[in-house]
């Protein structure tokens, strides 16, 4: 009898245990008001209402890239991207966007270094059905050789496409590969056509079991919703997804000792003009350096009263076009300016000028109104991050991302606080020596 | 204590009823387990449609005629404001097509006290930033920047609209970048198509100025400028649109102080008539070196967006090509391999509209794409749609609404282009209502009588890859990038 009552109280305990499963929720600080938790198989979901217009964005990013593909293996996580819409065990092939359709909503996925994004915009009616396609294809995606087979054509006919039309795409790669040096980094995105044509569906499967799991993911789902309604139809979704065990952590790599000033030359048949790439490696560009950074590249490039447009479009008219920014990529970050000039005569110009304007900035303080422009514009841009519920996901998933890190690039404050010493401190660090200049030829 | 035999009949007992528990507990979770999944199967339904508050517009003319617009919008500390001309390349006059584009562009380029280096800084000072957009109808200059700046903004717009510099250096730089986009936009097949499917339309009418190449460009002066802007750009004549954190008597007082002394000017409103929609198919044809397909447009004239058949025509227009899941992307796409994709669109003008078709096809099978094209349209013209396809159409127009004005962006342009071309209530407040009272006889009769039949239908691409498919055309047009018919090419023995 004794023995009974234990059993039967165990296994009362056990059949009772799912509704122990609740998830734990809090509020977390930050400029978009959102309800954040994370369910018991590792899936952290986002939450923002907003009732101002009756539609829902949803957003699932799974922290994988290209950055974790092997040699021999580029774009696998570009076509696993494409493979994400072929269907799952409830959803045929191409229903997922067929049905996103027809509810008159918008649909798109993006692969880069770091994380692979499915996100749509629907009427908010219809938040219920894409909790249902996007668990489904996170549970159970189909992947078939046939199927596979595809879509590497598909996306083996989309590089041939970009190798023809874009004209400083080429030279591109190899400013990378200069300045990255690390594989995992310079590769591109979209990969080569022969490392497709060798990916196998053991490849695929592979991949997709280990980074395409709830524990790897963030679920934002912003605009016209109810948090707590919302939060049992994400349970009722996503929560029974198995977990994924041992996802492949990608190691911290900075980059290797620097030696000095790099310079090379390449000729390129589609190049219109010539031009050439300027180049300064970040090392942890996380860190408090990132803020001075960020408004460094608008005092040289955002807008035409920059430096470098002013200077190079306006003034002297040594350039036909003058671009770049801080890119940052997981642990490493890179400074870049491109310009494109008539001639080569206007093209070493150009490039003195450049020279001579980061010198400026590292020899010489900013005048406080410049300062206050540059911080101005990166405030408008900043508070555009999040004008839109789909603005507003990919402003949360970015913030989450950095949080974790210890970063707070989601800060505005720390931006509206530099000054024109940390500018001049920065400068200094990183664009005094060790530049990459990488100058493109016309043939 | 137990005897043996009861102890054994204890165990016996025990073990059958754990047996019992076990298969309830198992049977129990593995109902709870495949009910789980079983909800998997199917798309869960909707939630009853939301309500949709559009936002409210609030509006006065101001004493000089200016008409101004407000919007409260509190969810970004920034503020939009869109000054709409009612007037457009239409307006140029015949031989300065571009010239609307080039003087609305040139408003940012200076005033006589603010030269155009410094403007720039002091929009860009204040978080701000310009655009610029001209349509055949109308012209837009957008101005954005931080709410906090208002003040410094509205004086930044008195002094360019009261006090335009129009300096010859800036109207030379202007001319030369218009140029140049003009000449990177004509790198993309589907600009060139639908540049030249415009502007062979509208070749009879004023709207074919709103479509100039390069060349055309290069040609205008600065007396044109300061005549167009002087004749055109007077508050009578124009919109201001505001978007952002303000309450509508203040920020009607602080336009006011600053755009009061803008003169009236004297306008004839002289209406533009509809162009005649094309009455027999030309296939028409531009080399586009290095590109590895072909890029089809082909469209005609129909009603204005203001004419009581248009929203039949809506649903028309989606069911035909409206997205992928519609007859002309499953047809030649999924069914018959021919395109990457196929849509088919409506553009809207004030005087009339024009509905096309787009598609990117590999070179071989050009003709039968435009001839499938053609069939599909005749299908869907002459049979009347059927009621899940319509509801579908309407569906997806209704849902897709809210997504054409959720940012600031597209609202602001959606509320101008609603001013400027005097669209009314039908397509604000009454949408919705207008497209649920759709059905399959008022489409059905809405388009029997248009020319979707007798299209003119460019086609972009390689020559080299080309030109040998269009022998079953019979006749083609060959055209220069400059929209310049060079000759006229027939098969079966002809050459003109």
């Amino acid at each position: 009898m004794e023995h009974r009552k234990l059993l039967t109280s165990r296994l009362l305990f056990i059949l009772l245990s799912p509704i122990f499963l609740f998830s734990q929720q809090y509020k977390v600080d930050l400029p978009v008001p959102h309800t954040q938790l994370t369910l018991k198989n590792g899936l952290q979901v986002l939450i923002s209402e907003d009732y101002s217009i009756p539609l829902v964005s949803v957003v699932v990013s799974y922290k994988v890239g290209s950055l974790y593909e092997r040699p021999g293996k580029t774009g696998l996580a570009h076509l696993l991207e494409n493979l994400m819409f072929q269907g799952s065990r409830n959803i045929s092939r191409m229903q997922h966007i067929s049905i996103v359709n027809k509810t008159g909503g918008v649909i798109n996925a993006a692969t880069t270094e770091d994380k692979t994004l499915f996100y749509q915009t629907v009427p908010s009616n219809h938040l219920a059905l894409v909790l249902w396609l996007e668990s489904d294809r996170m549970k159970s995606l189909t992947i078939e050789p046939d199927i596979v087979s595809q879509a590497k054509n598909a996306l083996i006919e989309e590089i041939r496409q970009r190798r023809t039309t874009d004209p400083y795409l080429e030279i591109r790669e190899i400013f990378d590969q200069l300045i990255f040096q690390n594989f995992a980094y310079y590769h591109p995105v979209f990969g080569s056509e022969p490392d497709l044509r060798g990916i196998t569906v053991e490849d695929v499967k592979t991949f997709y079991s280990s980074y395409y799991v709830p524990n790897n993911a963030i679920l934002c789902i912003t605009g016209d919703v109810d948090t707590e309604k919302t939060i049992g139809l994400v349970r009722k979704y996503f929560e029974t997804i198995p977990e994924g065990k041992d996802i492949p952590v990608l190691e911290s790599s900075l980059f290797p000792k620097a030696e000095g000033d790099v310079v090379r030359t390449h000729e390129d048949s589609l190049a219109t003009y010539p031009g050439f790439y300027i180049g300064y490696r970040v090392d942890s560009p996380r860190t408090q350096d990132y803020f001075p950074l960020k408004i460094i590249e608008y005092i040289l490039l955002r807008g035409n009263s920059s430096r470098l447009h002013r200077r190079l479009i306006v003034r002297d008219k040594t350039a036909i076009q003058v671009t770049g920014g801080l890119e940052v990529k997981k642990d490493r970050g890179v400074f870049r300016v491109f310009v494109t000039s008539v001639n080569e005569v206007m093209k070493s110009r150009s490039q003195r000028a450049i020279f001579s304007e980061i010198d400026r900035l590292r020899t010489n303080l900013i005048p406080q109104r410049e300062l206050k422009k540059a911080i101005n514009m990166f405030e408008f841009d900043f508070r555009s991050r999040y004008s839109s519920n789909l603005a507003r996901a990919f402003f949360l998933i970015d913030t989450l991302s950095d949080s974790e890190s210890g970063n707070q690039t989601y800060n505005l404050s720390n931006y509206l606080g530099v000054t024109a010493s940390n500018i001049q401190v920065i400068a200094n660090r990183y664009f005094f020596q060790n530049r990459i200049v990488l100058n493109v030829n016309t043939k | 204590m137990l005897t043996p035999n009861k102890e054994k009949k204890e165990i016996h007992l025990f073990v059958n009823y754990t047996r019992w528990v076990f298969f309830v507990f198992f049977f129990l979770w593995g109902t709870f387990l495949s009910s789980q999944e079983r909800f998997r199967r199917n798309p869960p339904p909707p939630d009853p449609l939301p309500v949709l508050h559009l936002p409210n517009l609030q509006s006065q003319n101001l004493t000089n005629g200016l008409a101004l617009s407000v919007i409260r919008k509190e969810n970004l500390p920034i503020i939009n404001l869109w000054l709409v001309v009612r007037t457009g390349e239409s307006s140029s006059p015949d031989g300065s097509p571009g010239l609307a584009t080039l003087t609305n562009r040139m408003l940012s380029k200076g005033a006589l006290n603010i030269a155009a280096a410094q403007l720039e800084e002091r929009v860009e000072y204040i978080g701000g930033y310009f655009s610029h957009v001209t349509f055949p109808d109308y012209s837009i200059m957008g101005f954005s920047f931080l709410e906090q700046n208002l003040d410094d903004a509205l004086y930044i717009i008195s002094q360019i609209i009261l006090r335009p510099a129009f300096s010859r250096i800036e109207i030379e730089n202007v001319k030369r970048a218009i140029r140049y986009e003009h000449l990177a936009n004509m790198r993309d097949p589907e600009y060139v198509a639908r540049w030249l499917l415009l502007k062979i339309l509208f070749a009879d009418h004023p709207y074919r100025k709103g479509f100039y190449d390069d060349d055309m460009i290069r040609n205008l002066t600065r007396s044109e400028v300061v005549s167009f802007f002087s004749r055109y750009f007077r508050p009578n004549n124009a919109l201001l649109v505001l978007l952002g954190n303000l309450n509508f008597p203040t920020a009607t007082r602080k336009v006011s102080s600053f755009l009061n002394t803008w003169p009236k000017g004297e306008l004839r409103y002289e209406p533009v008539e509809s162009p005649n929609a094309n009455k027999k198919m030309r296939v028409c044809f531009i080399d586009l070196p290095n590109t590895n397909d072909a890029t089809i447009f082909m469209g005609n004239v129909i009603p204005a967006a203001t004419d009581e058949d248009y929203f039949p025509f809506l649903v028309f227009n989606q069911v035909l090509g409206g997205t992928p899941n519609s007859r002309l992307f499953m047809n030649l796409r999924e069914s018959k391999g021919y395109a990457y994709y196929a849509f088919s669109a409506i553009e809207i003008f004030k005087s009339c509209s024009v509905f096309s078709l787009k598609c990117r096809v590999r070179p071989e099978v050009v003709y039968s794409s435009v001839m499938e094209s053609l069939k599909e349209t005749e299908r869907t013209l002459k049979n009347k749609i059927s009621t899940s396809e319509l509801e579908e159409a309407k569906s997806y127009l209704i849902g897709n609404f809210p997504l054409g004005i959720e940012t600031r962006e597209r609202l602001s342009m959606k509320i101008s282009e609603n001013l400027a071309l005097e669209l009314g209530n039908e397509h604000w407040n009454d949408y919705y209502e207008n497209i649920m009272l759709i059905n399959s006889n008022k489409v059905f009769e809405a388009v029997q009588d248009t020319p979707l039949l007798t299209p003119v239908v460019v086609i972009v691409g390689d020559q080299k890859k080309i030109i040998g498919h269009l022998r079953e055309f019979r006749e083609v047009e060959i055209y220069n990038d400059k929209g310049i018919l060079l000759q006229k090419l027939k098969w079966e023995g002809e050459d003109s």
